[in-house]
């Protein structure tokens, strides 16, 4: 590892390309957000009767003093990755985690645990996984682990929410599909790479379009079949939906063949309407996304009051611990964006939508300051999978799509989503850090 | 591959920005009428902090107030089952209905001077309140009402023409909202319906009580017929169809066709004004519409008119056919007459009180509709002093008050005929208007038309 004096320089004029990955700003960033928290936290305090506030100050300080020392770790090290996804991470986590503690605070503590968890496979990330290229090279063993993985849960798993996706270890409940997915972007961008020109190109032609041949697609799309496939067996609907996103957005990324882009929508849009005929649930829940209302007593019963909670917030909000965000099913999960709609408002749901939008934005960035195509693919295959993930369900808790089982990026509660989504931050970062150390 | 990348990311940024619009068009636009659903039980949570206001009727007699005991408030109505489809009812667990329901904002402290107020206490920790409501009603009259209804089924509306202020809107069978979770059940599974308010949302057939709007329409359209005479043979034929009378009248003018109440003149009136011009009739009596109460009304309905036939032109003129129609809208068809034809809109509120006691609103009254002429009005009242004098009504007649008056004997397929009375008093300057219906409780002259004179009686000697 370099270590090098970068850190210690702030944003100068002529040294614009280099604030990319200065810690200074990411120190100031994170003190920003250590005072958000804080607030966050003795809001909760003051405001909010019980062990809510009580429990929540030192998690909250435990929590800042963890996200400081990691980016400490990463300024002695000299790590040069991206100096603003740390920061945008540590509010949303800290939303999340003062959010939990509202609610619930055996929630809260959890979760904190779980953060303190993810940071610690964030650092190690960071720290083994800085020559992330070798895992390229192992492509078809993730494939066929993260087949099992997969499978699994259909038959030893439990159901959770109407998704079997879930392994059940006593302690707490393990979801798979969330680490499979960087296994899936780690193997496409493999794949892609080493097969980009042929694809491309195409070796055989239908007509006027030239297409790839058997050996290049069948792996592609056996892969993505199966996993498709498993994801529906597990009524993880929305999931599927961010695999088959994601999946879209790196071959195009490779291709840049908008013949796949309309072959993969045509397929989706194949496979929608026929799993609407096929399967009750997926009618059902279309039914109440495009109107709710009739069900209001069933199974519209949660949509409805997300609504309800979205409805009562107003621009300001209600203020937090004065909305009741306990009538929402499900609120900790899935639904914690609407919890924050109602008490912090629209100015309080916009501020995470832009977050997220930053941290997309950052991404992409990334992705284009790469040195080579399997970085660039793997890096754009991440931004897409979490941009997607949290487009997804913002979308279904406010009624703009179907509602659909998947967390929300770093605030709903979950351990597995957030150690995967942690690891993905720190592939992500290694990324960014091996694009900038080579300038 | 750098483009692509690219366009990925303005793809999913253009997504997000989409996302923020449709965001804040929720929440600032849709959001508060999404969160006014009654299923949202925001509004219980939030009411039980403040301390709702209270429902007075005309004379100061509480109809519906929150009672304390330690820190929980409960509400109750102490009239009971005599107020409850007017006043309604607010429940965790059923929603809200009446008055409660419509009022709910001012009653919670939520408008008006109030809304600031309750923010600062709340900010302060001290308690917000909610303003009172006073009604227009009469507690005593619409008692009277309700005893005189006793358990049969049907409703009772009384008004006050010259303003259109309601004092009495009863409704049989009715039930306690006291009691509200221990019954619940059994409402909802009674075939007698309790939980309708009869009065603004029954649908019956009027009877020989529409004949009053089918003379309103055919003077209108013939003024002459003022001074003509009909023959009634005791029957009419239209188009092979018979319809019958309940006796002979021989020859009759218009007053005494009322008065005798003559099914063959009026049918004969009906023909003559054809589909068209009885819709214009119906129409002019505001019966279509819902006056805007504040509770829900049912708009009258008939056959449409391709489907009105001669033979059910001629018995939607005598208030038969598919003619159906309120208690509330017969009731103001009677004020139509006794306010020389205008329609003042109804209104159950008087004022509305914030939770200083100054008053932040009160009903004016307004004109709704003209309906008919003063000289038509003018006619239709002499025949229907008439009728109480020695015609069909003469149960209704009241010692030292002219009443006015037209009974109905509304024949229905649940059984015997609704008896139907509606009318005004006193007859040379009107200050009540009344509408009374039992279910298929026999003849309008002998039922409807005693019960209407006690409350017409009972309403005099208050004042009304």
């Amino acid at each position: 590892m370099i270590s090098g004096s970068f850190g210690q320089h702030g944003i100068s004029p002529s040294g614009i390309m280099r604030a990319t990955g200065s810690r200074t700003i990411e120190r100031n960033l994170l003190l920003l957000a250590a005072l958000y928290t804080l607030a966050g936290m003795l809001a909760l305090y003051l405001g909010v009767p019980g062990a809510h506030g009580h429990q929540a100050l030192p998690a909250g300080l435990v929590t800042v003093i963890a996200f400081f020392l990691v980016h400490l770790y990463w300024k002695k090290c000299g790590y040069k990755a991206d100096c603003f996804l740390l920061p945008i991470t540590a509010v949303l986590s800290s939303t999340g985690l003062v959010f939990l503690f509202r609610l619930n605070p055996a929630y809260g503590m959890r979760q904190f645990a779980w953060i303190l968890i993810g940071l610690g496979a964030l650092l190690l990330t960071s720290r083994l996984l800085i020559d992330f290229r070798f895992l390229g090279d192992y492509k078809y063993i993730y494939a066929l682990g993260g087949l099992i993985a997969l499978i699994l849960p259909i038959f030893f798993g439990v159901e959770q929410g109407g998704a079997k996706s879930w392994l059940d270890f006593g302690l707490f409940h393990f979801q798979p599909s969330e680490f499979v997915k960087i296994l899936v972007v780690l193997f496409l961008a493999s794949y892609l790479v080493e097969n980009r020109a042929l694809l491309t190109a195409g070796t055989r032609s239908l007509g006027w379009l030239s297409i790839p041949g058997p050996q290049e697609w069948v792996p592609l799309a056996a892969m993505w079949g199966v996993s498709l496939l498993l994801l529906v067996f597990q009524r993880d609907l929305g999931t599927a939906l961010i695999y088959f996103g994601a999946f879209l957005a790196m071959v195009y990324a490779a291709t840049s063949r908008v013949l796949y882009v309309l072959f993969g929508l045509g397929l989706f849009i194949a496979g929608a309407a026929a799993s609407y005929h096929l399967f009750g649930h997926v009618r059902s829940r279309v039914e109440i996304w495009l109107n709710p209302w009739p069900f209001i007593d069933t199974s519209g019963y949660q949509i409805i009051q997300s609504l309800f909670a979205i409805g009562s917030g107003g621009i300001l909000g209600t203020g937090l611990g004065q909305g009741y965000p306990g009538f929402i099913p499900l609120a900790h999960t899935d639904l914690i964006f609407s919890a924050i709609c109602e008490e912090m408002g629209l100015l309080g749901g916009t501020a995470v939508i832009l977050l997220f939008m930053i941290y997309v934005y950052r991404g992409i960035k990334i992705a284009l300051n790469t040195k080579d195509e399997f970085a660039a693919l793997a890096a754009s295959g991440f931004t897409a999978l979490f941009g997607l993930q949290a487009f997804i369900i913002i979308s279904g808790v406010t009624g703009l799509l179907p509602l659909t089982g998947v967390t929300l990026p770093y605030m709903s509660y979950g351990g597995s989503s957030l150690v995967a989504n942690f690891i993905l931050l720190g592939l992500l970062l290694n990324i960014s850090h091996e694009a900038e150390a080579g300038l | 591959m750098k483009r692509n990348i690219l366009k990925l990311g303005i793809l999913m940024l253009g997504l997000f920005t989409v996302l923020v619009f449709y965001l804040s068009y929720l929440q600032v636009i849709k959001g508060p009428a999404i969160a006014a659903n009654s299923y949202n039980r925001r509004f219980m949570e939030f009411e039980a902090q403040v301390r709702r206001g209270t429902i007075y009727d005309a004379k100061g007699v509480s109809l519906a107030r929150t009672e304390f005991s330690g820190d929980r408030g409960r509400r109750i109505y102490p009239r009971g089952r005599e107020t409850a489809h007017l006043v309604g009812y607010i429940s965790d667990l059923y929603g809200r209905a009446g008055l409660e329901s419509t009022y709910d904002h001012y009653l919670l402290g939520m408008e008006g001077p109030d809304r600031v107020r309750n923010f600062i206490n709340k900010l302060l920790d001290r308690e917000q309140s909610g303003g009172d409501i006073v009604l227009t009603l009469d507690a005593y009259l619409q008692g009277l009402a309700m005893d005189m209804l006793g358990s049969r089924r049907g409703a009772i509306v009384l008004l006050d023409p010259r303003s259109g202020a309601v004092r009495v809107m009863a409704s049989s069978p009715s039930y306690d909202p006291n009691q509200l979770s221990d019954i619940w059940n059994s409402l909802v599974t009674d075939e007698a319906s309790p939980l309708i308010n009869r009065a603004a949302q029954g649908a019956y057939p009027p009877g020989s009580t529409f004949k009053i709007v089918t003379a309103a329409g055919a003077l209108a359209g013939d003024p002459s017929l003022a001074r003509k005479t009909f023959n009634c043979p005791g029957y009419i034929e239209v188009n092979g169809y018979k319809l019958p009378d309940t006796a002979v009248h021989g020859e009759v003018d218009i007053k005494k066709a009322l008065a005798v109440s003559c099914n063959t003149t009026f049918a004969q009136l009906g023909l003559n004004l054809g589909p068209n011009g009885f819709e214009r009739a119906v129409k002019a009596f505001g019966l279509e519409q819902d006056p805007g109460l504040g509770i829900p009304v049912r708009p009258a309905t008939m056959a449409p008119s391709d489907k009105m036939d001669p033979a059910e032109l001629a018995s939607s003129a005598i208030g038969q056919g598919e003619v159906l129609v309120s208690p509330l809208h017969m009731a103001l068809v009677a004020a139509a007459v006794a306010n020389r034809g205008v329609i003042m809109r109804p209104y159950l509120v008087d004022t509305i009180k914030d939770s200083m006691g100054e008053v932040i609103q009160r009903t004016s009254e307004r004109k709704w509709l003209t309906a008919s002429t003063p000289e038509i009005s003018g006619i239709i009242k002499e025949g229907m002093i008439e009728a109480v004098r020695y015609g069909t009504a003469t149960a209704a007649a009241v010692p030292g008050m002219q009443v006015a008056g037209k009974t109905g004997s509304a024949q229905n397929p649940h059984g015997p005929s609704h008896a139907w009375f509606i009318g005004f008093a006193p007859a040379d300057r009107p200050s009540l208007a009344v509408a009374v219906i039992l279910e298929n409780a026999g003849s309008g002259g002998a039922v409807a038309a005693p019960i209407a004179g006690r409350l017409l009686a009972a309403a005099a000697a208050r004042g009304y």
